[in-house]
């Protein structure tokens, strides 16, 4: 298990639309995009007027410049603010796994039966070595069941 | 012949183009399917894109980010897009146990079947529909208002959300009636500010003191990354050796089923089609496998039918796809328009025959297909890895408020942007509180531009 990663003292993180931000680098990043996006958009457009003969194509191709823009705004950001997240790398924690076959149980409410799956199915569970942990599991509710539901 | 040969060629370079652009914004997490696939697809359009070029950019597009965004969903547990937090409870169980690689190659494989199919029987059922058409073309103003009561109802807000379009329609005619006193028409503005809400509503939030404080984070977010497996030699896996047959055949029934129901939204599609099977399946590792594999499958196969249908039997925006994403295929002025007096239209549903749906339909599939899934198959661990530790939520959030920008002031300068962030305020606050949800709010927006004429010409 690795150290989890604390952050350094000065950030001011908030959740925002569903990830870590901080607040300096988001105000800043938001000012790229805005430069970075609309200089795209509006150089193009001052520069394609002239040569495209129709107004309206000058304007799509100069949307266009100004979409690409966008994504070099996201790349700027990208390369000057690092991502405010904690990765880890680790397998599945085998004590873990117990008790994601109680969480199985109790949200469907039986984990069903081993025996009415197909080879198939069978051979699949005994190579990702999951077989005996649902054989296990199929075992402890099938004693609750004969203790008339108590564990 | 000639011209028959380059129109394929061109077909299927956009094709091409699409899928390789749209897997690799479907590794992103977050990246919303209107507000990445609409803007670019009305790029395409009014860049002059041949007809059927259009159609493979778009279709090959969806189908290959439905088919990436399952590595943020499986690999890190988190959703890839809008139509992936349907899969993120199944995808997290499999994580747990330590088989994410399993989740991964059930689900993309899964998508691969049900897009294939999900093409030929879109064609059908639009071909068995078509006769009803001009009658709905007739109709549309009030067959528009009916769905849009029918997807609030079934929204998260149920009877809130039914209400709720009053005031929301009520808005959009005001800033079309602003937006028209100075002679300025927006579309595409609308589609991406009901796209982009979250976002909005979140930056907005984040000014407030209070709102602020319940933001606030002392951590950083922890991810863990599942370690990497290949379980196979070679390039391209054989699908059939991933899922098993059962698996093969409840996919395509859950796609067929949600190919024929193209007026729901696809969330609510894939959550449904996921709970029907599973209650059918007893073990739970078969059930949880089976399951997901289906229900990317069904992401896919609504994709596909919601657009395809409406375009080919009506070329009217009647399902919440063809309402968001797919606006620009039926709706990209100058180019392609949809009357709302007359019922006339000029778009795909006019410039493609029966047989050209069919035929760039499926080449758009085989396109994804083939650039989607060996690329995930292959490089989904190292691709996740990357997104991750590379690219932060700061540089996602410039890029969309860039999109924001640009795309505002290219349609109607201040007032195009004045109306995205209106929209986008209103709609997040409108999804977060009442679950007034973004397919009910597309389906708001054409009731405004379409029924609310109608019924002021019926009221006199």
């Amino acid at each position: 298990m690795q150290q989890p990663l604390s952050p350094p003292k000065k950030q001011n993180l908030y959740e925002v639309w569903g990830d870590t931000i901080d607040g300096r680098d988001l105000v800043l990043s938001i000012g790229i995009g805005a430069v970075v996006s609309l200089g795209a958009y509006f150089g193009a457009h001052y520069l394609l007027q002239p040569i495209v003969e129709s107004a309206q194509m000058a304007k799509t191709y100069a949307m266009l410049v100004g979409v690409l823009g966008c994504l070099g705004a996201g790349v700027i950001s990208a390369k000057l603010f690092p991502p405010k997240r904690d990765v880890q790398e680790h397998a599945a924690d085998p004590a873990f796994r117990a008790q994601v076959v109680a969480d199985l149980l109790k949200e469907y409410g039986s984990l069903g039966r081993l025996e009415d799956l197909s080879d198939e199915v069978i051979a699949e569970l005994r190579e990702l070595e999951l077989y005996d942990l649902f054989r296990e599991g199929q075992a402890r509710e099938e004693q609750a069941h004969l203790n008339g539901g108590r564990p | 012949m000639e011209m028959l040969m380059h129109e394929i060629m061109m077909a299927f370079a956009l094709g091409l183009l699409g899928a390789v652009v749209f897997s690799a914004i479907g590794l992103v997490s977050g990246t919303d399917e209107t507000a990445t696939l609409a803007p670019l697809t009305m790029l395409v359009v009014l860049l002059g894109a041949p007809p059927a070029g259009v159609l493979t950019f778009f279709l090959a597009g969806a189908v290959a980010k439905h088919m990436t965004h399952a590595v943020p969903t499986a690999l890190l547990g988190i959703p890839g897009d809008t139509v992936a937090t349907a899969l993120l409870g199944d995808a997290n169980y499999l994580r747990k146990l330590g088989v994410p690689h399993i989740a991964l190659r059930k689900m993309i494989t899964g998508g691969a079947v049900a897009a294939l199919i999900a093409v030929p029987l879109s064609v059908l059922f639009a071909v068995l529909l078509a006769p009803f058409g001009g009658v709905i073309k007739q109709f549309a103003p009030w067959v528009f208002l009916c769905a849009a009561l029918a997807i609030a109802y079934f929204s998260a807000g149920r009877w809130a959300s039914v209400l709720t379009l009053v005031p929301f329609v009520v808005v959009i005619v005001a800033l079309q009636a602003l937006t028209g006193h100075y002679g300025v028409k927006l579309s595409v503005s609308y589609f991406l500010g009901i796209a982009v809400a979250p976002l909005i509503a979140s930056l907005f939030s984040l000014l407030a003191p209070s709102e602020r404080e319940h933001m606030r984070r002392n951590e950083y977010r922890v991810f863990s990354l599942a370690p990497d497996v290949k379980g196979w030699s070679g390039y391209f896996p054989n699908p059939f050796k991933v899922i098993n047959r059962r698996q093969v055949k409840v996919t395509a029934m859950a796609a067929s089923v949600s190919s024929a129901t193209f007026v729901f939204s696809p969330v609510a599609m894939t959550v449904i089609m996921g709970e029907v099977i599973g209650a059918r399946i007893k073990q739970a590792y078969d059930r949880l496998t089976t399951v997901i594999t289906a229900r990317n499958g069904v992401t896919e196969s609504t994709y596909i039918a919601e657009t395809l249908i409406p375009l080919m039997a009506f070329g009217l925006p009647l399902s919440p796809v063809a309402a968001g994403p797919a606006a620009p295929l039926f709706n990209a002025p100058p180019r392609f328009w949809v009357d709302n007096a007359s019922g006339q239209v000029n778009n795909l549903h006019n410039l493609l025959s029966t047989w050209d749906f069919l035929g760039y339909g499926m080449l758009a599939v085989i396109v994804a297909i083939l650039v989607a899934y060996p690329f995930t198959m292959n490089f989904a661990h190292g691709a996740a890895a990357f997104v991750v530790r590379k690219i932060s939520h700061e540089a996602v959030i410039a890029t969309f408020i860039g999109l924001v920008l640009v795309i505002g002031i290219w349609e109607g300068g201040l007032l195009g942007l004045l109306v995205i962030v209106t929209v986008g305020l209103l709609g997040g606050f409108l999804a977060r509180f009442l679950g007034f949800n973004t397919g009910v709010q597309f389906m708001g927006y054409y009731t405004a531009v379409l029924s609310v004429p109608a019924i002021i010409a019926l009221a006199g």
